[in-house]
C-alpha cells in the first residue's frame, strides 16, 4: 500500500504547488461581472463589444458623444472645419498617459497612420478612407485633410488614441482614460487601478475590476453575494423580480439604442411583395411579446434611429396589431386562406434565427401570431455562424437580428443602399430604392439642420416600404449594489461614467 | 518496458494525423468565414480578399491542407485569427487550468469510489451496500449543470465557505472538482463494487481464508489488486475526458480551462485555435491511455511478466 499512499501524496503536492493564493478584492475597487473577455487590446484592430467596455476605461478619442449622440470635445479643445474639409483640431495641454508622458499631436497621427496602412489590416480602416493626408504643425494642432465633404466624419473621431509606438495587437495598451490596465489574465480578470494624472481629475475608484463569469446564474449569484458590485446588459427579464426584492440591490435602466427588426429577403416571390410585409408588421403583437417576455426591457420601435438621437423621426407610420386589415390586405392581393381561421395556411415563410433562447421563445410567439392571419411560419434555428452567414449570402426568407449602438444615421446608406448589398454593406435583404439610395448619399455631405431633414424624409420612406419591420429598442439594464453611488447607465452601454463612481 | 512505451508514442503521430485532417476537414467545411469575423462587416471588399490571400484562404483546401502540415511537422500552430496570439501560448495557459481541475477531480473520484465499492462489496446485500449503491445511483444521474449551481447555492453563498466562480487558491477548486468528481465518483464505485465481489469468488481468496489471512488484507491486498485493472482503465478514459475540458462546468465555475477555449475557437471560426485545441485534447487522450497502460504493469506482475 505503501505505493499508493506515495502517489496520493505526490497528486495532492502537485495539485497544491499547481494553485496561487486567491487574490482579494482589493479596497474602493469596482467589480463588474462581464459574460466575455476582450477578444484584443488594440484599439486599433479591434471590433468586440467586450474590448470597447474595456476601450472606456483606459481611453479618450478627439472628441466624444454625448447622451443624445452630438459631439463635445475630448483629447481636442476645440477645432474648426474649413470648406467642411480640412479639420483643425486643438489639443488640450497637460494631458499624460499612463506611463507619464505627454500627449501630443504626433501621437494622434500614429493612431490614425495606423489604422490608415494597408498592411496592418485594421478592420477600421473603411471609416476613415474619407482621410486624404493628416499635419502635425505643432504639438498640439491636428488638421486632418478630406478627400471629400462626409457629414458623419467628426462623429467618427471618438476613435480611440493609443500612444505612439504601441506594437501591433498589444496585451499592454497605454491611453489617457481614467483608468490603466495592469493585469489581464484571459477568460478570468482585467485589472485596472486609477489614473492619478487624469486630465479630468482624479477618479474617486481605486480600480476597477472586469471579472468574467460567463454563466448568468453565477453571475446573478456573485452579485447577490456581493463578490460583485454589478452586472449590466444582458439580463434575462425573468430575473428582474427577484432582483428588484433584494433590499442590498438597486434596477436601473436607460432606452438604449439596441435596434431590433424583422428583416425580409425582398429578391424572394412573397417577402418581396409588400403586401406580406404589411401584413405581418400588422399580425405581430410587439406589446405583449415586450410586456410578457421582455417584461419591459424595449420599448416599440419606429425605425433603426432610437429616440435618444436628435436624428429621430417619430412622425412616421406605425403598425399596431390589427388582425382583420391585415387579412383583409393578403386577402386582396391574392393570398387567399384555403379553409378560414382553419389549420391550413395561405401560405408558409422560412424564419431564420439563431440559438439564443430569447429569440427563439420571441420567434415561438411570432409563429403563434402570425398563423391567427393565416401565414404559417416555419422556424428555423441555427447555430450564430452559420445564420450570419446565411443572412449574408441572402439565404434567408425572413429573419431576426439587432442593430446595436447606431449613433450616426449614415448607417441608412449602410443597410439600405442599392451598392451595399453584402459583402460591401449590409444590405441583406437586396432593397433597391433610387429615392433612399439619392437621400443616402445627400445626408453624407449635409451639415447642420438640413441633414436632419434628409434622414427625416429617409425614415418616412422606410416605415411605409418596410425593408425591415421594426421591433423594439432595448432598454439597457444594470443592477448594482445600493452602496455604488455615480454610476449612469449610457444609451449605448459605454463605461465612461465609471470615473464618477463612489462605493459607500 | 522502454520498447512498449516508444512503441505506443510512436502510434500517436497516426492518431495524430487522423484528428487533424477529420477537424481541418469539418471546420472548413463549417458554414461561416473567419476573415468576416476579423475585419468586421465594415471592411471593403478588396481588403478582405487581401486578407484572405495573406492568410492563405483562398488556395485549394488540399493546399491549405499540406502546408498547414507542414507547419504543424515544425510544431508551429500558428497564431490565432481574432486574438493574433500564438496559439501554443494560449493552449498552454489554459491547459494548466483543465489539468489541475481534472486531476483533482480524479484524484476526489478515486478516494471516495475505491474504499466505498470495496467496503459495498465486502457487505454485499446488506443495508450498507445498498446505501452506498443508491448514492451512487443518484451521483450519476444528477447532471453537472444542476450539481453546479447547487453546490455554488449552498456552500458559496449560504454557507461562504468556497467562491463561487474564477480561478484563485486551492479553494476555488474545491466547488467544480466536487461537481466533475461525483458522477466519476459514482460509476467509479458501482465498477469498483462488482469487481471486487468478482475477485472475491476467485479460488486464490478461498485459499488465502483457508490460510488463515485476516479479512481486511484478504479484501485491501488480494482481493482489490485484482480488481482494480477495470477501475483503471474506466478511471483513466475519464481523465481523457476531463483534460478534453468539462465544457458545462468550466462555465458555470468561470474556470479558465481548455474546453470553453476551444468551444470560442469554433464560434469565431478561428481555425488555427480549433486545430490546436482539438490536437492537445487528442493527445492528452493517446497520453493518458499510455500512462493506463503502464499502471497495468504496475498493478498486475503478470502483466509485467508477458
Amino acid at each position: 500500500m505503501t505505493k499508493w499512499r506515495k502517489l496520493a501524496v505526490f497528486i495532492l503536492l502537485a495539485l497544491i504547488s499547481a494553485c496561487h493564493r486567491a487574490e482579494e478584492v482589493p479596497p474602493n475597487t469596482f467589480v463588474i461581472g462581464v459574460e466575455t473577455g476582450p477578444a484584443m487590446l488594440d484599439p486599433r484592430l479591434a471590433t468586440d463589444a467586450a474590448s470597447s467596455k474595456a476601450f472606456d476605461l483606459l481611453f479618450n478619442g478627439l472628441v466624444k458623444r454625448k447622451e443624445d449622440f452630438s459631439i463635445l470635445p475630448d483629447l481636442a479643445e476645440s477645432w474648426e472645419i474649413k470648406d467642411k474639409l480640412k479639420y483643425v483640431f486643438h489639443l488640450r495641454k497637460n494631458v499624460k498617459f499612463h506611463d507619464g508622458s505627454s500627449f501630443t499631436s504626433a501621437d494622434v497621427k500614429a493612431v490614425y497612420d495606423f489604422v490608415l496602412n494597408p498592411a496592418n489590416k485594421s478592420p477600421h480602416r473603411g471609416t476613415f478612407k474619407v482621410i486624404e493626408s493628416i499635419e502635425t504643425p505643432d504639438d498640439h494642432t491636428v488638421i486632418f485633410n478630406l478627400k471629400e465633404k462626409n457629414a458623419p466624419f467628426l462623429g467618427s473621431l471618438t476613435f480611440a488614441i493609443v500612444k505612439k509606438g504601441t506594437e501591433t495587437a498589444t496585451e499592454h495598451p497605454i491611453g489617457t482614460g481614467p483608468f490603466k490596465l495592469v493585469k489581464y489574465k484571459r477568460d478570468e480578470q482585467l485589472v485596472f487601478v486609477k489614473h492619478k494624472d487624469y486630465f479630468e481629475g482624479v477618479p474617486n475608484l481605486d480600480g476597477v475590476i472586469f471579472k468574467i463569469v460567463p454563466d448568468e446564474t453565477v453571475r446573478t449569484l456573485e452579485l447577490e453575494r456581493g463578490a460583485v458590485h454589478t452586472i449590466m446588459n444582458p439580463i434575462t427579464p425573468d430575473l428582474l423580480p427577484r432582483f428588484r426584492k433584494n433590499e442590498n440591490l438597486k434596477v436601473v435602466t436607460q432606452l438604449g439604442t439596441n435596434y431590433s427588426y424583422l428583416g425580409f429577403n425582398m429578391e424572394d416571390a412573397l417577402t418581396g411583395d409588400k403586401n406580406v410585409r404589411e401584413a405581418i408588421a400588422l399580425a405581430i403583437d410587439r406589446k405583449s411579446i415586450i410586456e410578457h417576455i421582455l417584461k419591459g426591457l424595449a420599448q416599440p420601435a419606429t425605425g433603426p434611429i432610437s429616440p435618444a438621437s436628435r436624428f429621430y423621426e417619430g412622425d412616421v407610420k406605425t403598425y399596431k396589431r390589427n388582425l382583420e386589415k391585415a387579412k383583409k390586405i393578403l386577402d386582396e392581393a391574392g393570398y387567399k386562406d384555403p379553409d378560414g381561421d382553419g389549420p391550413q395556411k395561405r401560405f408558409t415563410l422560412r424564419y431564420s434565427t439563431s440559438q439564443n433562447e430569447l429569440r427563439k421563445r420571441i420567434a415561438e410567439v411570432f409563429q403563434w401570431q402570425l398563423s391567427e392571419a393565416g401565414i404559417g411560419i416555419d422556424i428555423r434555428s441555427y447555430e450564430w455562424g452559420t445564420f450570419y452567414a446565411d443572412i449574408k449570402k441572402g439565404n434567408f426568407q425572413m429573419y431576426s437580428l439587432t442593430w446595436v449602438g447606431i449613433a450616426d444615421p449614415d448607417i441608412f446608406k449602410y443597410i439600405f443602399h442599392s451598392s451595399s448589398m453584402p459583402p460591401g454593406g449590409a444590405n441583406r435583404g437586396r432593397y433597391r430604392n433610387l429615392e433612399i439610395d439619392k437621400l443616402t448619399e445627400m445626408g453624407a455631405v449635409t451639415f447642420g439642420g438640413e441633414r436632419r431633414d434628409v434622414y427625416s424624409k429617409a425614415q418616412k420612406i422606410l416605415a411605409n416600404d418596410l425593408p425591415y419591420v421594426s421591433l423594439w429598442y432595448s432598454v439597457n439594464v444594470a443592477v448594482m449594489n445600493k452602496r455604488i453611488t455615480g454610476f449612469t447607465l449610457a444609451p449605448d452601454e459605454n463605461l465612461k461614467s465609471l470615473k464618477n463612481v463612489t462605493i459607500k | 518496458m522502454k520498447a512498449f512505451i516508444l512503441n505506443r508514442l510512436l502510434s500517436v503521430i497516426p492518431v495524430a494525423l487522423g484528428v487533424v485532417t477529420l477537424v481541418f476537414l469539418i471546420i472548413h467545411l463549417t458554414p461561416g468565414d473567419p476573415v468576416e469575423i476579423m475585419l468586421g462587416e465594415t471592411a471593403q471588399a478588396a481588403d478582405k480578399e487581401e486578407l484572405r490571400r495573406e492568410l492563405g484562404l483562398d488556395r485549394p483546401i488540399l493546399e491549405q491542407y499540406f502546408s498547414f502540415l507542414g507547419k504543424l511537422a515544425h510544431g508551429d500552430l500558428g497564431n490565432s485569427l481574432y486574438t493574433k496570439r500564438s496559439v501554443t501560448e494560449s493552449i498552454k495557459e489554459r491547459y494548466s487550468a483543465t489539468a489541475q481541475l481534472a486531476l483533482s477531480s480524479m484524484f476526489l473520484a478515486i478516494i471516495i469510489a475505491v474504499p466505498l465499492g470495496v467496503i459495498a462489496a465486502a457487505r454485499k446485500d446488506t443495508a450498507i451496500d445498498n446505501g452506498a449503491m443508491a448514492v451512487s445511483l443518484i451521483g450519476v444521474s444528477i447532471p453537472s449543470f444542476c450539481i453546479g449551481p447547487l453546490l455554488i447555492l449552498v456552500f458559496g453563498i449560504e454557507l461562504q465557505w468556497f467562491p463561487v466562480s474564477g480561478r484563485g487558491g486551492l479553494d476555488s477548486l474545491v466547488l467544480p472538482s466536487v461537481t466533475l468528481g461525483t458522477a466519476m465518483a459514482a460509476i467509479l464505485s458501482r465498477l469498483a463494487r462488482s469487481s471486487v465481489i468478482e475477485a472475491l469468488n476467485e479460488d486464490f481468496i478461498t485459499t488465502a481464508r483457508a490460510k488463515g489471512v485476516k479479512e481486511r488484507v484478504i479484501l485491501f491486498r488480494h482481493a482489490l489488486s485484482n480488481a482494480l485493472i477495470p477501475v483503471v482503465t474506466v478511471a483513466g478514459l475519464q481523465l481523457g475526458a476531463l483534460l478534453a475540458g468539462a465544457i458545462i462546468t468550466e462555465t458555470i465555475f468561470a474556470w479558465p480551462g481548455i474546453g470553453r477555449l476551444t468551444i470560442q475557437a469554433i464560434n469565431a471560426r478561428d481555425y488555427p485555435l480549433t486545430q490546436g485545441c482539438v490536437l492537445t485534447i487528442a493527445l492528452s487522450y493517446v497520453l493518458v491511455n499510455l500512462v493506463v497502460d503502464v499502471l497495468y504493469t504496475v498493478i498486475d506482475p503478470r502483466v509485467r511478466q508477458k
